[in-house]
């Protein structure tokens, strides 16, 4: 490949089930990319759209290779229904043995040196003879990448190259791919980030997208020059949160809340009324929030969505002049607003402008458990194990002890979404959790909430600016309007 | 009205003046329950009285407020903060008779007339609460035999009481209660309960008395607190002015600087400030510290002997009937000093940096610690209470003067600290003119310099015990180790 690739504004269909759409990329000649992403988000289809596959819809596409070579489970699937085809299509009533490998493996060849070394090295000398259609799908596998590293390719695309090769065999295609780096630029679609070869110079990250037709459809979220550290380093933890099956961290047995009856909602407004002086901001307001109905509330920037909420949580002065059912208390009955507290994790931006206290990252989630911001009490040793729980489960494990303050900005909101969960809260307040985040920690935040719907006992109240920008697993809405 | 103190027999006066004690966390294990549905009506709506009755009311108490009539009928500003904040506001004759504990967080000046009115309206038995003891042990106010007279002083701005309360924690708190008031011996009991309302509790609370919270709180604010880090502003400042300093530089130096050497005092005592210097500048912060103690000590004996003899209160007591003339003069001249009008230069200053260029200003912290320190036990004062009112107070009034300088500082504090911080500037800035002369850029603004930090190991030695054996260390060092059990692990 002599120049480079340029993918501008582009939409494109694959068998119109899947669709790839806003597509921005360039690739220059001396790169090296891996494609990552969740599944479904349409890594394939991004790398065979370089082999020429996909019906363009909209946008262009501009110095595409001449020679790619792709090697992916698609690929391999039409080879071998194309060898079956030959197969049904046999006129002759003798039975047929199908193409023997070596016919399949010097089709395209361009250096039978090469291939007769590889066929060595992969270990399919006594296989040479077969017909291609009684491999195994490993042993197929083993073919296609032979095939596709002797034909001198200008874009080598190898669509997860490395699944269910045995350790040696793995070894020895990462120390080729390598030795080829400087004659035959590649893409690498991987699932696994610790696969991720060292000559590799840039990644792609697609994520799902939405759209209205029912289409499954998916885009190029990022891409990262791996140069880029800590770019490199944010996009590793997303993948991990992406990827992981998340187990919430257990709860401290020395530290429960009390039982709330299951009978009453856990919050209930009635006719609620904030107002400053003579300005009134919320007015007569009804809202009760039922056990595991996760809600999403909006509005524009002085509807009174942070009033509301700190009703709810009790910060707001007004709460003693309203009627507030919250966690089985009616407010101003001699209640302390710790004992409501104790039943709402909450995450806010305010909340991490407030929290500037040079305390770890560990004690940062344990002070959860007290609902304080730092910690005043020396951690138990069970304490210290689940916050060490729940920074594996951020990938941020080796950064327990790390000054909380030194943190990233979106690492610090995913250590107080911990923190708001360490207790296993009945309510989760999550108040804009996105703002003030770029693209990357905005992804990082959403895909911990997605998993906390999903797989916890706890209620989530997720306060939006846009109504549009949606969390998979919440259903109920609330939009407020500016008064 | 006489002087408390002054009609206390000395036996009594020793008595009270070293009453101190720093309480144990499971002396507050019952909580708000002295409080519970107790009416608590709080008097003042400034910082103090706002921020104290919003922890009240978080911790499950009954609050409301009780104004004067013109507050209400003109919706001044108490008025306005009570009543956004969705209390309940009357007047003294609407709220007083119903309360069981009524909160004088009125300024100083105005507890006679305050007191003088609501104690009439008050019911049998209820109770009397102070944040300060100047009204009692200075006026000599005479409380209702049948009531109960307390006095809960947190140990910070009305702001961070509620600041740290809503972080989870609270701010050391003061509590104590007037003996001579307390009929059916319940004033231990609802002090507490009153100090766990506000979270004093998760920052530790002092046990003290009236006349030792008084006479301390005095004789701290007026000199290391206020007084001398304004002296020692003005001073500085105009010195590396004519020296020839950048005045931007100057200025910042000294606002920012009084609050990064005061950190370093606060986590490790006078000792932790100048480990923080190198060993050459440590000797020499020693050595000008050593100096300022000879000229300082008879002014520091006058403030604290004018406090306890009663001079101090009486003398401001006339400036008050007399329309605050000096206070207001002196206020308006703060205004006027280079330092104050000097903007703080667009210059970055590493945290070291303030340590290394400002010589001269850990020199007057050491040396106005330690002589408010060593003043204030010789007087009686028990060494728990003196480490309160001087050590452990300064970095919060550096604070104020990093936030908004002198002007600000003087703003945020109580008149009375006020008006004793400009007396003491008035009478030490002549007294360190002599000195002043003899100070060059190597101790403020520029740094020593040297090319060889080599010192010689006996004197280094014999410095480093001079520090490490003074007696606020001692007790600062126990103090602050009570202190880091119950507050945040840093």
């Amino acid at each position: 490949m002599n120049s480079s690739i340029h993918l501008n504004q582009l939409t494109v269909d694959f068998n119109e089930d899947f669709e790839l759409n806003d597509i921005h990329w360039t690739i220059q000649a001396n790169q090296h990319w891996v494609i990552t992403g969740s599944n479904g988000s349409g890594k394939s289809a991004l790398a065979a759209l370089l082999a020429g596959i996909g019906d363009v819809k909209h946008g262009t596409i501009t110095g595409l290779p001449k020679r790619p070579a792709l090697v992916s489970f698609e690929a391999q699937a039409e080879l071998i229904a194309r060898e079956l085809k030959k197969d049904d299509a046999d006129i002759l009533d003798v039975i047929s043995e199908g193409t023997p490998v070596h016919e399949i493996l010097f089709e395209n060849c361009r250096d039978s040196d090469l291939a007769n070394d590889l066929i060595q090295k992969f270990g399919l000398q006594t296989l040479q003879d077969r017909a291609f259609r009684k491999l195994s799908t490993g042993e197929t596998r083993k073919v296609m990448l032979i095939r596709a590293l002797c034909s001198q390719p200008d874009l080598l695309i190898l669509d997860e190259p490395f699944d269910g090769l045995d350790a040696d065999t793995l070894t020895m295609l990462q120390n080729h791919l390598a030795s080829i780096v400087d004659s035959i630029p590649m893409v690498l679609v991987l699932n696994r980030f610790d696969e991720m070869p060292d000559f590799i110079t840039h990644v792609a990250y697609m994520e799902k997208s939405h759209n209205d037709d029912h289409i499954d459809s998916g885009r190029l979220a990022l891409t990262i020059d791996k140069q880029d550290k800590i770019a490199f380093e944010e996009l590793a933890q997303l993948f991990h949160l992406k990827t992981t099956k998340l187990t919430i961290p257990g709860i401290d047995t020395a530290n429960q809340l009390p039982e709330l009856d299951p009978n009453q909602p856990l919050v209930k407004l009635t006719d609620i009324t904030i107002k400053y002086g003579d300005t009134v901001i919320v007015d007569k307001l009804n809202w009760t929030i039922e056990k595991g109905q996760h809600w999403q509330l909006s509005g524009p920037n002085g509807s009174g969505k942070t009033g509301v909420l700190s009703l709810i949580t009790g910060d707001h002065p007004q709460c003693y002049v309203n009627d507030i059912f919250v966690f089985g208390f009616q407010r101003g009955n001699g209640e302390s607003i710790w004992q409501i507290k104790q039943f709402i994790g909450y995450v806010s931006t305010s909340l991490q402008w407030e929290y500037r206290v040079s305390t770890s990252c560990r004690n940062v989630i344990i002070s959860g458990l007290h609902d304080s911001i730092g910690m005043y009490t020396k951690p138990s040793d069970k304490q210290k194990a689940i916050a060490d729980q729940w920074l594996a489960l951020l990938g941020m494990r080796d950064r327990a002890d790390q000054p909380f303050n030194k943190l990233s900005y979106g690492d610090q909101r995913l250590l107080l979404i911990a923190r708001a969960m360490v207790k296993h809260p009945p309510l989760l307040i999550l108040d804009e959790p996105c703002l003030g985040l770029d693209d990357m920690n905005r992804q990082l935040v959403l895909a911990l909430i997605e998993k906390i719907c999903s797989g916890s006992e706890t209620t989530v109240l997720y306060v939006n600016h846009h109504a549009e920008d949606k969390i998979n697993g919440i259903e109920n809405y609330l939009a407020l309007k500016k008064s | 009205m006489a002087n408390y103190f002054n009609t206390l027999p000395l036996r009594e006066q020793l008595e009270q003046l070293g009453k101190c004690r720093f309480m144990d966390s499971s002396e507050f294990a019952d909580g708000v329950e002295a409080l519970k549905g107790k009416k608590l009506v709080v008097i003042g709506c400034g910082a103090q009285g706002l921020n104290q009755g919003l922890n009240l009311r978080d911790s499950g108490l009954d609050v409301s407020y009780a104004l004067r009539p013109e507050a209400i009928a003109q919706k001044r500003q108490s008025w306005k903060n009570a009543t956004e904040n969705g209390f309940v506001v009357g007047t003294y004759e609407d709220l007083i008779p119903t309360a069981d504990v009524v909160l004088n967080l009125t300024p100083d000046k105005q507890h006679t007339p305050v007191v003088k009115a609501v104690m009439p309206l008050m019911k049998q038995g209820a109770c009397l609460s102070y944040s300060h003891g100047f009204n009692i042990v200075e006026e000599g106010m005479q409380i209702r035999e049948d009531l109960t007279v307390i006095m809960v002083a947190p140990k910070c701005p009305g702001s961070e009481v509620r600041a740290e309360y809503v972080r989870g924690f609270g701010v050391p708190t003061l509590i104590a209660v007037h003996e001579d008031n307390d009929p059916k011996g319940e004033g231990l009991a609802l002090a507490k309960a009153y100090a766990v309302g506000t979270g004093g509790h998760k920052a530790g609370v002092l046990m003290s008395s009236f006349i030792a919270e008084v006479k301390s709180d005095l004789m701290g604010e007026q000199t290391i607190l206020c007084g001398m880090l304004q002296t020692g502003s003005i001073l500085c400042f105009d010195k590396m002015v004519e020296e020839g300093i950048d005045p931007g530089y100057a200025s910042k130096l000294i606002q920012f600087g009084w609050e990064t050497i005061t950190e370093a005092l606060k986590y490790g005592g006078v000792t932790n400030m100048l480990d923080r210097l190198s060993n050459p500048a440590k000797i020499k912060a020693f050595d000008l510290s050593e100096e300022l103690k000879v000229i300082m000590r008879p002014l520091y004996n006058k403030h604290q002997d004018d406090i306890i003899d009663g001079t101090f209160s009486r003398v401001m007591m006339e400036d008050w009937a007399n329309d605050d003339k000096n206070l207001l003069g002196w206020r308006a001249e703060t205004a006027e000093t280079n330092f104050e009008k000097t903007p703080a230069g667009d210059v970055e200053i590493s945290e070291q940096e303030f340590f290394d260029n400002g010589i001269l200003m850990v020199a007057m912290v050491k040396a106005g610690v330690e002589l408010a320190f060593e003043t204030m036990t010789a007087a009686g004062i028990i060494a728990e209470s003196a480490y309160y009112e001087s050590l452990h107070e300064t970095p919060l009034i550096a604070n104020t003067i990093a936030r908004k300088k002198l002007y600000e500082m003087n703003a945020t504090i109580s008149d009375t600290a006020e008006y004793g911080c400009y007396l003491y500037n008035h009478a030490c800035l002549p007294l360190l003119g002599d000195f002043m002369k003899g100070i060059k850029t190597d101790v403020i603004g520029k740094g020593l310099d040297l090319e060889d930090t080599g010192v010689d190991n006996a004197r280094l030695i014999e410095v480093n015990a001079a520090l490490r054996s003074h007696p606020v260390e001692a007790i600062g060092g126990v103090l602050r180790g009570h202190m880091a059990d119950m507050k945040k692990i840093v």
